[in-house]
């Protein structure tokens, strides 16, 4: 079926674009690393996926950290997109669990996929994906092996720390100490689950989980998540395209 | 005497003290396997368990207040002596709070606070209590409800958003006593309305207990309050003696009774007991640590959660916490209670509080001990739970190591939250300012 | 902008200077004294200055900033500072100040008292003002005047009726969020009567047609900085039309009162009259009361909780309020700042969000 809307989802480390068709359903889709010149990367990258489709013209919603600098037709937050995106997927009321790169939410979904309700950690590293990825870096594990070693893990090594700075001298130390990469990296799930897990906090009390983002394709994530939420969060297919995907179904207004 | 009631005395005078004696039976007959390493420190003090006791007393009558006798929540600070009269079984959400910190529960119920929206940049202390509250979770098995909030802003203001946030929670009548902060000394008017907030207190618990003050029993109270206070300052006093009898942190642990309990009788035996164990000690040469090489200051609140762990790294390098600024503070009152002017002597003594003194006053204080008490150096712990207490302490650690040339160091941390406490950069600050004792 | 204000003042009028800490002080005693006052409550920003660093980095950014004022000349443009016993880090700022700081000009105090409304806490304001009225009087050089007190009462009731005036029929306006704020907060440091005709001008203006220019919210917090942050609720299609900052809501009196005829009681009857703030801590129980009957009186649909990151006054009513405005399914929000220049992306997403949200509740779509 043909394209009919492209929703963009402009994030601070990546940029996902997606094009629907009549159905909602994604017939073409970008994910790449942000260009710091946000007017010329999403304009390339309208430009290349209207060559794919072979359209001229669509609606564009944009959303995301940059989405008001891409030229677009609608602009909505990311919390109004992600719900409509996940609603969209999943067809379900709940709680919708969104772990970026450098924030998080937690966004309550009513009816029709409107938002109810929600809460962003958006001040400290510490609950993002960014925690992760700081102290992986320094840890020197690539992000492809980091599901399956965590996994590995017999124990799990508690990493105090509030802020991601200390907890990466923590982590330094424990290596030092000598304790298995493996326990540390469960440990670092741990701590990054908690941390969603208080922000979800009241939010997610008594409702069916959702999960999406990029550090939902790691499996140890989710596992950890479900550890601490009480309860195994159900991810979003495609997790990291359902904020696009909300914008372009909010500018076709479907 | 209605059931609830006579529960509560079976509890106080049968079952507690024979579960304290059942416990006492058991750690005799367990074998203490030696530690891996030597221990640097004394004997330690006989008088630690008979502390447990009464506070383990304390709160196991606590579990049958309720219905019983009336029950007040009270800040530390507050002048409790006005509240023993009507026989009132009094909690300290603050005393609570340090249980809890020390057994590491804070985070726990912290969480449950933050679930519902506090801060976990405010007191750590209130955000445990309020947890506690919202979850029923405590380590003294039950705390009774209150019918009387009582609290006192002379330790801060901070109580004041607390207990008024209790008071909305409990459905229960908060009586304040705002004590005006004394930049130099306080002006009469200042002093007047501390007294006349005292007769609205007695006011309050009268209603609150529907009988009216028995006036006897008050001057009773402020002769116990100042009998306890004078022997906590004598028991304080023994750490000038070279090598203190006992260690800084005991002395945090020891103040339990004099906060929670002053005003009784069992507060004033307690010291008693505890003074004739420091000054035996000192007779036979006995410290705190065996080799006290170094005498230290604490000021500020201790670190509940640590205080094993940073007590044992002092001591290993022979250094002796033999003065507090915190534990010093409930022995300075003593002077100033005169139970044949209840109300007058009262307003001065808990509004001339260090906490709310301004910031000569505290230098002055820390001068005197540091003179009193031999001290070599000085740790600050830079409380972020406890503003009026941590605010000052950077001009108080340029001045004092100045005038006085000796090492100060600050500690950043939490009193009762372990997750504000950076294990890296206390230990590397402990340790370089213990290299410049040596 | 205010140092020409204060320099005017002092040269042209004679009058003294009196930087004055947040936040709630008995105004209309220094207007009889002929002083003005200057409110401290910025600029917002980072640190900067030399005692930057004198306080730990979890005191709030107002005590920060004062510190700032103070290491900056401000000895040659006030003629004292006076702090309110607002909380403890206004508390500790003030002892700084007065015993470990250089400052050479008086440092006055106000101690307003706390808790309840009851007998002792009257006699004690009572008798607390009259001791900073001679505090005052030190600093002019001059003793108060009973009649001028009088004058004083009466100008500032004018203007508590102007701002009531002006929030209430906020609709009305035809500026902006900021262009109202700014109007208002200018209070901080005009002349009282120079303050009253730059209301009464914008008194003017209102439109008998109000308009209503997006989802009405109300916020509530301690003080409206970054001011930017109302050109993005406005952009977003919100506006403000009912008013709980510790500086502006919470010094306005919810009624004007039939003056008293004694000056000093009128006085004591002006500081009580004002609605519940924690910094004073009368009960929560009051606070939500007189939070919920100004929302419903506004025809707001939304509440905006504005904190600054530190303030403890302000951030243990929070679940509170919270939980009274979700039991009467009010959606709200609630921001924290650090007094900072600009709002954040992540401050203004928030905040846009928010706005969505309620936009899709009232009318049904994205």
């Amino acid at each position: 079926m043909s394209a009919i809307a492209i929703g963009l989802d402009v994030g601070s480390t990546s940029l996902k674009a997606v094009a629907i068709d009549a159905r909602g359903a994604v017939v073409a889709s970008v994910v790449e690393p942000t260009h710091p010149r946000i007017e010329e990367h999403t304009r390339r990258v309208v430009e290349a996926l209207r060559e794919r489709l072979g359209v001229t013209v669509l609606p564009i919603g944009a959303t995301g950290y940059g989405r008001k600098r891409a030229a677009a037709d609608k602009v909505l937050t990311e919390i109004t997109c992600h719900a409509r995106g996940a609603f969209h997927q999943l067809g379900v009321l709940g709680v919708l669990i969104d772990i970026g790169g450098q924030d998080s939410k937690v966004i309550r979904i009513g009816e029709g996929g409107s938002v109810l309700d929600f809460a962003m950690n958006d001040k400290c590293a510490a609950g993002t994906g960014r925690f992760l990825e700081v102290i992986l870096a320094r840890l020197h594990v690539p992000l492809a092996e980091v599901a399956s070693t965590a996994e590995r893990a017999t124990r799990v090594v508690p990493i105090s720390s509030t802020c991601t700075v200390f907890a990466e001298s923590e982590v330094v130390s424990l290596v030092a100490q000598g304790e298995p990469l493996e326990a540390i990296l469960a440990g670092l799930h741990a701590a990054l689950a908690s941390r969603v897990a208080a922000l979800a906090g009241r939010l997610a009390h008594g409702q069916p989980l959702f999960l999406s983002g990029g550090v939902a394709l790691n499996r140890a994530m989710v596992r950890a998540l479900a550890e601490a939420l009480g309860k195994e969060p159900q991810v979003v297919p495609d997790p990291q395209l359902v904020g696009a995907l909300g914008a372009a179904l909010a500018v076709s207004s479907r | 005497m209605s059931v609830r009631r006579l529960q509560y005395e079976v509890a106080g005078r049968v079952v507690g003290p024979a579960m304290i004696a059942l416990d006492r039976w058991r750690a005799q007959s367990r074998r203490l396997s030696p530690s891996a390493r030597p221990s640097p420190f004394g004997p330690p003090l006989e008088s630690t368990r008979k502390l447990k006791e009464l506070m383990q007393l304390h709160y196991l009558q606590g579990r049958y207040a309720d219905g019983a006798v009336p029950v007040a929540w009270v800040t530390s600070g507050f002048p409790v002596e006005l509240l023993r009269p009507w026989g009132f079984h009094v909690v300290y959400p603050e005393n609570h709070g340090a249980l809890c910190a020390s057994r590491r529960l804070t985070p726990e119920l912290s969480d449950v606070a933050e679930a519902q929206g506090y801060s976990r940049d405010l007191c750590g202390y209130a955000r445990g209590d309020i947890g506690s509250v919202l979850s029923g979770r405590t380590p003294v098995g039950r705390l009774p409800k209150p019918d009387l909030l009582a609290c006192c802003t002379n330790i801060c203001q901070t109580v004041l958003y607390w207990y008024r946030t209790l008071a909305e929670h409990f459905g229960v009548p908060l009586v304040v006593v705002d004590t005006p902060y004394v930049f130099g000394e306080s002006a009469p008017h200042e002093l007047a309305y501390v007294e006349a907030q005292l007769e609205e207190v007695c006011a309050a618990a009268a209603r609150v207990t529907r009988r009216p003050l028995p006036r006897d029993a008050l001057a009773e109270a402020l002769t116990l309050g100042r009998e306890a206070s004078a022997l906590w300052g004598r028991c304080l006093a023994t750490g000038k003696h070279r090598p203190s009898p006992w260690t800084g942190f005991d002395g945090f642990v020891h103040m339990a009774p004099v906060v929670a309990l002053r005003g009784t009788r069992a507060c004033v035996s307690y010291y008693e007991h505890l003074l004739l164990e420091l000054e035996d000690r000192i007779a036979r040469g006995v410290g705190g640590i065996k080799e006290e090489r170094h005498r230290l200051l604490w000021d500020n609140l201790p670190i509940w959660y640590r205080i094993r762990d940073l007590s044992t790294t002092f001591a290993e390098a022979g250094a002796n916490f033999v003065c507090a600024t915190y534990t010093n503070a409930w022995a300075e009152s003593a002077a100033l209670i005169d139970p044949a002017a209840p109300f007058a002597s009262v307003a001065r003594a808990y509004t001339y509080v260090i906490l709310n003194r301004d910031l000569a006053n505290r230098l002055r204080v820390m001068r005197e001990l540091v003179r009193d008490y031999a001290v070599d150096g000085l740790v600050l712990h830079s409380d972020r739970s406890c503003k009026p207490y941590s605010i000052g302490q950077i001009d108080l650690k340029q001045k004092l190591s100045a005038e006085l040339a000796l090492p100060v160091v600050m500690l950043d941390a939490d009193h009762a939250d372990p997750r504000a406490y950076a294990e890296e950069q206390v230990g590397v600050r402990a340790a370089a300012f213990l290299e410049s004792l040596a | 902008m205010r140092a020409a204000v204060i320099r005017e003042q002092r040269e042209r009028h004679g009058r003294r200077i009196v930087a004055v800490l947040p936040v709630h002080y008995p105004k209309p005693l220094l207007t009889a004294m002929n002083v003005l006052a200057v409110e401290l409550w910025g600029p917002p920003g980072p640190p900067r200055g030399v005692d930057a660093g004198r306080v730990q980095p979890y005191v709030c950014a107002i005590v920060r900033n004062a510190f700032a004022f103070l290491a900056s000349g401000a000895a040659s443009e006030v003629d004292a500072v006076l702090t309110p016993h607002t909380c403890d880090s206004l508390q500790g700022f003030a002892t700084l100040v007065s015993d470990f700081s250089a400052w050479p000009k008086p440092l006055l105090h106000f101690q307003h008292p706390k808790g309840e409304d009851r007998q002792s806490l009257r006699t004690f304001l009572g008798r607390e003002l009259r001791h900073l009225a001679d505090g005052l009087a030190a600093v002019t050089g001059r003793e108060l005047e009973p009649a001028a007190l009088s004058k004083a009462l009466a100008l500032h009731r004018r203007i508590d009726d102007a701002r009531r005036f002006l929030l209430t029929r906020r609709r009305g306006f035809a500026g902006s969020d900021r262009e109202l704020y700014t109007l208002l907060r200018r209070g901080e440091y005009l002349w009282p009567a120079d303050h009253f005709r730059e209301l009464e001008a914008a008194l003017r203006t209102l439109q008998a047609q109000p308009t209503e220019r997006g989802i009405p919210i109300m916020v509530s917090g301690y003080v409206c900085e970054p001011m930017g942050l109302f050109d993005v609720l406005n952009e977003a299609g919100a506006f403000v039309v009912a008013d709980d900052y510790a500086g502006v809501g919470r010094r306005i009196p919810v009624e004007t009162l039939a003056p008293a005829p004694d000056p000093w009681d009128a006085l004591l009857a002006w500081v009580l009259s004002m609605p519940p703030c924690p910094t004073r801590a009368a009960t929560q129980t009051a606070r939500l009361e007189h939070l919920w009957r100004l929302y419903e009186e506004s025809g707001a649909r939304a509440l905006l909780i504005h904190t600054q990151k530190f303030c403890d006054p302000e951030l243990f009513d929070v679940p509170a309020i919270r939980q009274r405005f979700a039991a009467r399914d009010v959606p709200t929000l609630h921001l924290e700042g650090e007094l900072e220049l600009a709002p954040s992306g992540q401050a203004s997403t928030r905040l846009e969000a928010f706005v969505e949200m309620v936009q899709a509740r009232q009318w049904g779509s994205a």
